[in-house]
């Protein structure tokens, strides 16, 4: 099956198409992805209506581009996915619309997918993976722990109680002066600095429960850096690799606690699973791989273009769904937060 | 040539189907809703469709309000349209919501001058004036209430649009009152098809005409001092 997949929730405008074979191997066969990094640079941050009117702008070329590099037409299309949230809700309704416009005029099957789900869910097109596994999805938006049983079922295990790991990043990136966005900035200074120069805090470390708490991290690179400015260039470098030390400490101990927590419920993973923006981050990945090996567990992080927002893991999801006929009514609602625990969309003008 | 008009521009989610061969309106439909078009539209759609009585790809251009209105809304209304014109192939013509106020009543009388104005809150309008046979006289823009009243209140002219009352109620004592006051919370669809069906697509492309910049300041930097 062949399906058109739509993301526009964020600030990458992208448009793909994903095949799923009947053993339900997956093939990319495009995946067009046009970053609004330069137009949001100078506000240091992604900006809510810049971002809706970059969507509208681009889209149907990026679809139509996507569609010419997989050499389809628009009638061989199995059904139309988008985002449907969550995420900058001008964004989300320019992909959502212009995807049930699609699906409309094709009279072909409409999905709508939570961002989070195609997050999730993007290890079993690269991957022959079975469920269930242990989700970390870490992203500029979200930091959570998903044990992932099957297409649609989702339990959030942990979650942060304030920033998201990305947001860590990005804020860190701000501080200290780093260009926009923050995430690759800091990753690359860090590689130059001496992650043990300043012992920073490792938030909820040795806690049972599998949450992040990120916001004391943030406040406490500051203090360091405020000691001890105005800073040098290896200033910069040393407090980017402690704080990328601090941030990896803390997510191997919280996907520990989330297995030790899975296995009090009886509950085993066959595989973690890293997933999101943040897991094109090289550190976090390293230190990933060595904790798998050291648990026995095998690990899937998909390559760092389908970590980041992109249409292929929309429309893979959107295959995964319909080939369980799970579609949605043209009528369904977009959504600027959509937990992936709760549900499916809702329909009609409820709020 | 058989066209599908779309509005979601401003406070209602329309849709028509209209055929020219004989000016017939096949189907048409338009709700108020405030808001939730990004929810209401295809149902819409697919209902006039359905009263219309004809198969899409029978649709020969699709046409669509481009603002001024809400930013949202109107990019609820383009995303559909160009989503159909890149499956079907058919021409996108963009109207403006102005020139969709102004003209039903150019049509009826060419003589008065008709302004147009939407409200586009605190104070401000977005307008156009247009004269004899449908020619601008002021191009379309966003401006503040007391602005417009000195800009078209030199002579006789009719106002339409969701910005008519409060004109027509800021209008100064001394001007010549306008000749008509057509409050209306959208431009009626069964126009917008009319002007989508003579439009050049070449001149009348699908973007958004939102008159106004987006609401985004760069942030003050908090960084640390550097040497």
């Amino acid at each position: 099956m062949l399906l058109l997949g739509i993301e526009t929730t964020c600030d990458e405008t992208s448009a793909a198409v994903v095949e799923r074979a009947g053993n339900g191997s997956g093939t990319i066969r495009s995946n067009i992805v046009l970053s609004q990094l330069d137009e949001h640079r100078p506000f240091g941050g992604v900006v809510p209506e810049i971002a809706a009117r970059a969507h509208v702008q681009v889209l149907d070329e990026v679809i139509k581009k996507a569609m010419e590099k997989a050499g389809v037409e628009f009638s061989a299309l199995d059904g139309v996915a988008a985002s449907a949230g969550p995420g900058l809700i001008g964004g989300v309704i320019v992909g959502l619309t212009t995807a049930k416009a699609i699906s409309f005029a094709l009279e072909k099957p409409l999905v709508a997918i939570n961002h989070l789900e195609a997050h999730a869910l993007t290890a079993r097109l690269i991957h022959k993976l079975d469920f269930p596994y242990l989700l970390l999805l870490v992203s500029g938006g979200h930091t959570q722990l998903v044990f992932v049983e099957a297409v649609g079922a989702y339990t959030r295990i942990g979650t942060t109680r304030d920033d998201a790991i990305g947001e860590a990043f990005d804020k860190t990136a701000k501080l200290l002066g780093l260009p926009y966005p923050g995430g690759p900035a800091v990753e690359r200074c860090a590689l130059d600095g001496d992650p043990k120069r300043f012992s920073l805090p490792r938030p909820m470390i040795g806690r049972p429960e599998p949450d992040f708490s990120l916001s004391g991290l943030k406040t406490a690179i500051r203090l360091e850096a405020e000691k001890i400015a105005p800073i040098s260039r290896q200033d910069i470098a040393d407090l980017c690799a402690s704080f990328q030390a601090a941030i990896t400490d803390v997510i191997v101990d919280r996907v520990q606690a989330a297995l030790q927590n899975l296995g009090h419920s009886g509950k085993t993973p066959n595989a973690i699973v890293v997933a999101g923006g943040v897991a094109a981050n090289r550190t976090i990945r390293n230190t990933m791989e060595e904790l798998a090996i050291s648990l026995r567990l095998p690990l899937v992080i998909p390559p760092a273009e389908l970590c980041t927002d992109n249409g292929a893991m929309v429309a893979w999801a959107g295959a995964e769904r319909l080939a369980l006929d799970m579609t949605d009514p043209l009528d369904i609602k977009p959504r600027a937060r959509w937990p992936l625990d709760i549900g499916p969309a809702p329909v009609g003008n409820s709020a | 040539m058989r066209v599908l008009a779309i509005d979601t521009a401003l406070d209602a989610c329309s849709a028509a189907v209209i055929d020219t061969a004989g000016d017939r309106v096949l189907a048409s439909e338009s709700r108020e809703i405030g808001r939730g078009h990004a929810e209401q539209l295809l149902p819409i759609v697919e209902s006039v469709m359905k009263k219309a009585g004809v198969k899409f790809d029978a649709i020969d251009r699709f046409a669509v309000t481009i603002g001024p209105g809400s930013f949202t809304g109107l990019r609820v209304g383009l995303s559909a349209a160009r989503g159909f014109g890149l499956v079907t192939k058919k021409p996108v013509v963009g109207i403006s919501t102005l020139a969709a106020f102004t003209a039903p009543l150019i049509t009826q009388d060419q003589a008065v001058p008709v302004v147009a104005a939407i409200d586009a809150k605190h104070g401000n309008l977005y307008m156009q004036m247009v004269g004899a046979g449908g020619r601008t006289l002021i191009t379309p823009r966003a401006a503040g209430l007391r602005e417009t009243v000195r800009a078209v209140a030199l002579g006789p002219v009719r106002i339409v649009g969701t910005g008519a009352a409060i004109l027509a109620a800021h209008w100064p004592a001394k001007a010549p009152p306008p000749t008509l006051v057509e409050q209306r919370a959208a431009p009626d669809i069964e126009w917008v098809a009319r002007i989508g069906a003579v439009a050049d697509p070449a001149q009348a492309a699908p973007k958004p005409l939102y008159l106004k910049l987006p609401d985004a300041q760069p942030p003050a930097s908090a960084r640390i001092a550097q040497r």
